[in-house]
């Protein structure tokens, strides 16, 4: 019984790294998939992000180039202003040296 | 304990004592002039700055190990990144050049200035890439 206990011990503190990253999550609440954004107007990245695992904070790509380094894990982030056209807003949560955990969350939108 | 963290911390103790060795090499040259004990201190430096670049890769080692991806780092920090490639690669240039040639006292006084001054660099430019990506 006592060997079945360790066992189970083991095989939790081993699962349990792995349940802690399953909850890494990131939120875009604003703006959605396809909206349309007003190129004159200041546009604004909300999100709200649960690190989880080995997530450490985050970076702001748009359009695949980095924009920002942020550690704030609920906010608003002023985007620079973007030019008429098709864009791809993505957040990706990163380890302490900076490298992506392979959680991330992309949204399209046209500025217009 | 996990196992990626402490990879990290491997490298990053590593990776300080180089610092340690460069900076404090350079230093102890300039403050002890005799060309035996400076030789010594080249070999150390010497020894300080292949650590220093076996460690700072051995990061980005363990990111590909853990992610089969490397930090993603843009603009100030691989800038940053650059200058302590430069600075490591002058600086074992430099010591390399103390410990296997003979040179004037005043030779020898202004390639140990050289080299403390990259190790120095070397670490402002650390704390840099830390802090941005």
């Amino acid at each position: 019984m006592r060997k079945l206990s360790m066992l189970v011990l083991v095989l939790s503190s081993i699962a349990a790294p792995l349940a802690v990253a399953a909850e890494s999550k990131i939120d875009i609440s604003s703006p959605v998939d396809g909206a349309k954004l007003d190129a004159k107007a200041q546009n604004k990245l909300d999100y709200n992000i649960t690190l989880g695992g080995d997530g450490d904070h985050i970076h702001v790509y748009v359009d695949g180039k980095q924009a920002a380094l942020l550690r704030q894990m609920r906010g608003s982030y002023t985007l620079d202003p973007l030019a008429q056209g098709n864009h791809e807003l993505c957040i990706k949560i990163v380890n302490k040296n900076h490298t992506p955990i392979g959680v991330d969350r992309c949204v399209k939108v046209t500025v217009q | 304990m996990d196992s990626q963290n402490l990879a990290y911390a491997i490298a990053q103790i590593v990776h300080n004592f180089g610092a340690v060795a460069v900076v404090g090499g350079a230093a102890c040259a300039l403050a002890r002039g005799d060309a035996g004990t400076q030789r010594k201190l080249a070999g150390l430096v010497l020894a300080g700055w292949l650590t220093q670049v076996v460690s700072g890769g051995t990061f980005g080692a363990i990111s590909f190990y853990y992610y089969a991806k490397f930090p993603d780092i843009h603009g100030v920090a691989v800038a940053a990144l650059i200058v302590k490639v430069v600075c490591a690669v002058s600086g074992f240039t430099l010591a390399t050049w103390q410990l296997l040639a003979r040179h004037s006292e005043v030779s020898r006084r202004y390639s140990w200035l050289a080299m403390s001054g990259l190790g120095m660099l070397a670490l402002g430019s650390a704390a840099v890439l830390r802090w941005f990506s």
